[in-house]
This record gives C-alpha cells, structure tokens and sequence, in this order.
C-alpha cells in the first residue's frame, strides 16, 4: 500500500512537472506511466452527460495471470473472474493485480470518447504488482470488453466482460460464459461400447422391416 | 415379354455404353487448326495492387540527432524509428518521455547506467525481451490478429523476440496489423565486449521459451546458479520470466535464439543476430536494431573503417508448420500438433525471408542503397533450415570474419558466392569502387540466395530473398529503385503471389505469354453421350422391372 501511494504520487508530481511532455502525446491523453506500469483515461470524478448522480460504487479487484487459467480447459491467460454487473452510473474502484512476472493489461472499450479517449479505459502493470484507478459507466445499458490486448492474451483466455444494467448481452469467447465465434476441433472418444451401439443399431435397422413384415402377415392371417 | 427378347434387350445395354464410352465428355481438349485465344484479365479478377512505398514516415530519413545521439541517414522507403534507435542507444531509462512516447518501448525495456571502465559509456546493460505471436488465430472471427505480411497477401503464422513494450499490440484501434515493433526478424542486439549484460525473457507466449546465446562468451550458470545456457530443460514457461547474465570477452557476430523444440521454434522465428562489439572509449551501442537491416547508429570500431553497416538475417517458413498456429487456439491442440504430429524430417521451406520480409516487400527496408566508393559491413546470419549462398549482383565480397572470428587480413576470401551453412554468420566487406572486381559501377544490383528455392515465395518467382543493391543515384525520393514503376506496380499485387495471374501480364507480349482460353465444349459430343446413357439407363429398369413382374 505504502509503495502504491508513493508511486501515485510520483505519478501526480510527472503530471504537475511535465505539462509541455503530456500535451505533446497527441492520442496518448490522460495518461500516467512509471517504471512499473501506466494508466490511460482514469476517472474518479467526471459524471457522464447521462448520468445525474453516482448510483453506486463498486470495488472490484481484478487478478491477471496463468494460474487464473486452470479454471478453464485449453486457455493459458485468464482473469480471476469474467464478469462484473454494476448498476447504470457507477463508479467502479479498480484494484488490478498482476500475479505473472511478465506485462498484463487490463483494457475497457466501448467508453463513450468525450470522458475516455478512443472509448478506451486501460491499465497495464509491467510485471507483478498492483494498480488502483477508477472509471464512472454512462447510464446505458451495455457490455463492455474487459481483455488484456498483448499478442494472443484474449485469445488464450484473457477476456472478461463489464455489464452495465445488466448488460446487452454475453459478448464471445469469454471462458466459461459463452462460445466462440471459431471453435476449435477435438478428437471425439470413441469407445468400444461406443462401436457397439452402433453396430447393434444398425443390425436393428436391418431387422426392422422384416419384424414389421411378419408382424402385419400375422395381422393378416388373425381374422 | 419373353426371356428371349428380354436376353436380346440386355444385349444392347452394352453396346449403348461402348458407344457412349468413345463420346465420353473430357476435361481438356486436343486443338487442332485453332487453339483457343489468350484469357482476357478483368477488372475484378484483380483485387488490389498495393502501393509499393506508402511513405509513412519521410521525416525519419534524413540524419538527425535525437537526444544527443547521431542517427544516421537512411533513403529506404521504410527507415527505422529514430526515437527508438535514440531510446536503443540511449536506454528507456536515459531518455526524455516525449522521446519514449514517440516508439512503443517500454520503461523498462532497456536500463543503462554504470561506466564501470570510466571510457566514457554505459557498462550495466539490462534488456528485457518478450516473445510474440504474428498472423495468429483469433476465436472470435475468422481472422488473423497481430498481422505481419511478409510479401503481398502472404501471412504465415511467425513468432519473434520483441523488446519489452507498451500498450497496445496492434497499430491502432481499428486495425488488427501488428506494432512497427513487433516484426519478423527478431531485433539484432549489440552490447559491448567486457560489458555486464542481463538479458530477461519475459515469456508472454503461451509456450515455453528460451534464449540460448550461440556462440556469445557465456558462463553456463547465471550468478543465482541457475541456467545461464537456455537449453531445453530450463523453459522459461508462460507467464514467468528468467533472467540470462554475460560478460563477454571475444567481440564478434553471432546469434540468440530459442532452444526448445529447437527445429521448429528457430523455424517459427525465433532467433535473431548478437553482436558483441570491441570496447571502444566512447562507444554508445545500438542495442536493438529492430527489424535487422541498416545500422543507423554503428559502432565506433564499425564507423573507423567502414561507411555503413547492414545486418541481413535469412530465415525461411513452412508453410504447413506456420500454418498450425493459425488453425487451432487451444495451446494443447497447438503444442500436439507442433511437436508430434508435424513431422520437421518431412517437412519443406517454402517461404524465405531476409529481414522478415519476401520481394517485394524486401525493396521496402531491405535494400543496401550506397553511393559509389564506400566500404559497406555486412552481418550476415542464416537462419534458415537450409544453407544459403548468398551472391551479390555485380560485385564480390571479402568474406572478414567467420562465426564472429576475423579471418586474418592476408586470408580473406573474395567471392561472388557465400555460401552460409544453417547458424552460421558471416562478416562481408562490400566495396562499391568501379574497378571491375569488387564492384562494375553503379546500379540497381539484385542479391539473393542462390539456392534455386531462395528466391521464390511458395513456388512463385520473383519472391523470397531477392533484394536490392542501389545506388544512390537510381533511388527515388521514396527509397524505390527507378525505371521499374511498370514492374513495382505489378509486382505489389496479392493475386500475383496467391497465383491467379500469369507471370508476364502486360505490354507486347501479354498476347502472346498470358494465360491460353479454355476451348468451347463440343456439344453434339456431350448430347449424344448424355441420350446413350439415358437410354442404357432407361433400358436397364425396363428390363428389372418385366423380371420383377415375371415371379409368382
């Protein structure tokens, strides 16, 4: 916690000593970087243009890492959880720990772009450790992505989604919550009793007219 | 109807057939007096021609000084980032942040400080490398994310070392093209002889990695006692990272890369060239020259002799082992495929690579433009699973150095062929003065692997490693070679390498070269076949039918 403070506020003191620096950034707006790690489009305290008051705050710690991926079959990164469920108008307090010794991201999109440029809300920690920042959700009701974009991250498991007001929907491939758009293609475990299903089924097949032969002849002859 | 006639019925079912049978439609056919015409190319059978330089950065051509680092001229169509050569010689850790800004490093991707022999450089040398994936699969489409073409519509699945970066690993949000940083080949790194080097592989990938320093003076323990040798019982595993520690004593050219699943690892990309530089006072090192090529910021030892410096790294790709990352995305699958299913004894190389890139794309950031005169060094890494005979048009090369050991002054080998077993290097001295041995004056000279296969991409020629030797003269403001508009335009073009289009396509001879018509069908042929097999057809229910009907 200690070393946290610290570094928000060195953060602070980059912003207050290098306006010329962070004005030259052109897309990179709102943004706080150190050794460890950056924070683009925070906001703790902007009320979107729909939104009259706060409706709640949420605390969400959000885990990053391989080991988070045990939970799930044939993934490699994932988050600790897939998906949050906050009311319309919520600020969310983000504690996003990375538990890998390599970079993690935790990305946002879908923003509206006047409160977090290109619509983007974006953590990333370049090795362990913690970062804390906070965003405010508009009033819609939406899904928003929640992924960590390094090379083949979401796509290896890395992908959550954020649902406000419960939300408009399961967004793809999200582990555990809903299918992807290409799946992939596994062997099916075909068993001995498996072959013998089959063939005992086929050899009904081809008793089935026959039965049904002698059965109406016998039908037939009753009278 | 009586068995006889029935019998004699049956009869000509045969004969029907062995009629039809000399009718048979066929697929081709022989032409006689008049082949068919020459297939016209239309407008929509032509996707797309690309621009052959889309200029995206004319700024960072000229020589300029960024933060306090000279950074020399380079007139290709694609010149290196100067802020990131700047933050490559500098360290992100010695750099202004609007100079970082400017390149997609990371704070701590490169940390320099120390001046442990008082020369007037750094000595503590920390580099931090990730490995990332290129073309590869994405579940939610059916599309390639993080893409790297490495010529016209070709995009095989590629994996390379990166420096550490930041953000975003696209170019930008509404693009799935990879960063400018990650690219094929992996960065060519120089540190300093005598320097105190970490090199951390942070392994992003989601398959076990290591670094293997070939032919770098390592001690094959790291201070912790740990592996210090990157060999195949010490992955590096998803998600964790290992740090590699040298202080090397013999300067020279040599290589890094992957050592596990070693065959099929190099072959997906991950190696690269390592340059241990003699120590020189005063000797800030280009620690990353990213995607190979021109040296902007060479060495002192380099800049005494020599006017510019070049690494060419060749790698080649098999297209059936690049393919595997691009067909499934659970690690299992890939890792199962990969490693036992792929069979690398079996296997071919169908695309070849010099700087991460196939012709055309080579004249892009792989071409050597010089003016006349000039002494050029050439680092010269195969990387590929085949040897390479690297041949420069117009020229011959001293061959300097073999392995990152100077041959000696007295037996140095000029030649027009090189021949490059697989990891070996080569240090070249390439003279562009006009005395008819080591260069025949001023041109637009091509240089190539002379492996007949070296030059194609997939089968199709001109492809693969074929790149440019240029004289200043012939380039234009874009870093293209003059007088070959006509071909660029051609040449830029997805369906020339995907094989829709005939080699010679245009001008005087596309009549007489392009692509032969197809020949009408011969319909009188196909009707009376098509009557002859309805008729045995019809014939034979006939006749199946009168037999049912005959039984008690």
């Amino acid at each position: 916690m200690k070393k946290l403070i610290i570094m928000l506020a060195l953060m602070a003191l980059a912003v207050a000593h290098l306006p010329a620096t962070w004005a030259d950034m052109g897309h990179h707006h709102h943004m706080l970087m150190d050794g460890r790690g950056m924070v683009m489009n925070a906001n703790s305290d902007k009320l979107p243009q729909d939104c009259q008051a706060l409706s709640e705050t949420v605390d969400i710690t959000i885990h990053a890492g391989h080991q988070h991926a045990l939970a799930f079959n044939g993934k490699m990164f994932a988050f600790d959880k897939q998906q949050w469920d906050v009311k319309p108008c919520a600020k969310i307090n983000i504690t996003f720990i990375n538990d890998d010794h390599i970079r993690h991201q935790l990305m946002i999109h879908g923003l509206p772009g006047y409160l977090y440029p290109e619509g983007m809300f974006h953590l990333e920690l370049y090795g362990a450790g913690e970062l804390k920042a906070s965003l405010i959700v508009p009033s819609q009701k939406k899904t928003y992505l929640v992924h960590c974009e390094l090379p083949q991250h979401m796509e290896k498991g890395m992908k959550a989604q954020l649902k406000v007001g419960g939300g408009d929907g399961d967004l793809p491939s999200i582990p555990g919550i809903s299918a992807p758009v290409k799946a992939d293609h596994y062997a099916i475990d075909w068993q001995q009793s498996t072959w013998l299903i089959l063939l005992v089924c086929i050899m009904a097949g081809l008793l089935l007219p026959f039965i049904a032969i002698t059965f109406i002849k016998l039908k037939r002859k009753q009278p | 109807m009586a068995n006889k006639q029935l019998l004699l019925l049956a009869l000509i079912i045969p004969v029907l057939l062995g009629l039809a049978w000399f009718l048979k439609p066929t697929a081709t056919g022989t032409a006689t007096l008049n082949p068919p015409g020459t297939r016209a190319i239309t407008q929509d059978e032509v996707t797309s021609i690309e621009k052959p330089c889309s200029d995206e950065h004319p700024e960072w051509r000229s020589a300029q000084s960024i933060e306090g680092v000279p950074i020399a001229a380079s007139l290709a169509c694609e010149p290196d980032n100067p802020f990131e050569i700047a933050a490559a010689v500098k360290g992100t850790n010695n750099i202004a942040m609007a100079t970082l800004m400017q390149t997609d490093l990371a704070q701590d991707a490169l940390e320099m400080s120390d001046d442990l022999d008082n020369d007037g450089d750094p000595d503590i040398i920390h580099i931090k490398l990730e490995v990332v994936e290129l073309n590869g699969f994405s579940p939610d489409g059916d599309y390639l994310i993080n893409t790297f073409a490495i010529a016209p519509g070709i995009q095989p699945g590629l994996w390379a070392y990166a420096p550490k970066s930041r953000g975003m690993g696209v170019k930008n949000f509404n693009s799935r093209i990879a960063n400018p940083l990650l690219r094929a080949p992996s960065p060519s790194i120089r540190v300093e002889q005598g320097d105190r080097v970490s090199i951390t592989l942070e392994n992003t990938h989601y398959l076990p990695h290591t670094l293997h320093l070939h032919g770098v003076d390592h001690p094959w323990q790291n201070s912790h006692g740990e592996d210090n040798d990157g060999a195949e019982e010490h992955p590096v595993f998803p998600g964790t990272q290992h740090t590699y520690e040298i202080q090397p004593r013999h300067a020279g050219t040599m290589l890094y890369h992957c050592h596990v699943q070693t065959a099929q690892h190099i072959m997906m990309g991950l190696g690269g060239l390592f340059i241990v530089e003699e120590n020189r006072p005063n000797n800030w090192l280009q620690t990353f020259n990213i995607g190979a090529g021109q040296v902007r910021h060479p060495s002192v030892a380099v800049s005494q002799t020599y006017n510019q410096e070049y690494d060419l790294v060749y790698q080649s790709l098999d297209k059936k082992l690049s393919g595997i990352i691009q067909q499934a995305n659970d690690p299992r699958l890939i890792s199962q495929q990969m490693s036992r299913d792929y069979n690398m004894t079996e296997s071919f190389e169908n695309y070849f690579l010099l700087n991460g890139h196939s012709f055309p794309y080579t004249l892009r950031d792989g071409m050597i433009i010089t003016a006349e005169n000039e002494n050029i060094k050439l680092r010269v890494a195969n990387l590929q699973r085949s040897a390479v005979a690297l041949h420069v048009h117009g020229h011959k090369v001293a061959i300097t150095a073999y392995d990152g050991v100077d041959q000696p002054e007295g037996q140095q080998l000029t030649r027009d062929v090189v021949d490059i077993a697989p990891a070996q290097r080569v240090d070249l001295s390439l003279r562009t003065q006009d005395d008819g041995l080591h260069s025949y004056g001023p041109g637009l000279w091509m240089f190539h692997d002379h492996v007949p296969t070296g030059t194609t991409s997939d089968g199709m020629e001109p492809g693969g490693n074929m790149a440019i030797l240029a004289y200043q003269s012939l380039v234009d403001g874009q870093g293209m070679p003059k007088m070959h508009e006509d071909m660029l335009g051609e040449l830029f073009s997805p369906d020339y390498y995907a094989k829709k289009l005939p080699v010679w396509r245009s001008g005087d001879f596309k009549q007489l070269l392009g692509d032969a018509g197809k020949m009408p069908p011969t319909y009188w042929q196909i009707i009376i076949f098509g009557l002859l097999i309805g008729l045995a057809l019809a014939l034979l229910m006939f006749i199946m039918m009168a037999t049912s009907r005959k039984r008690p």
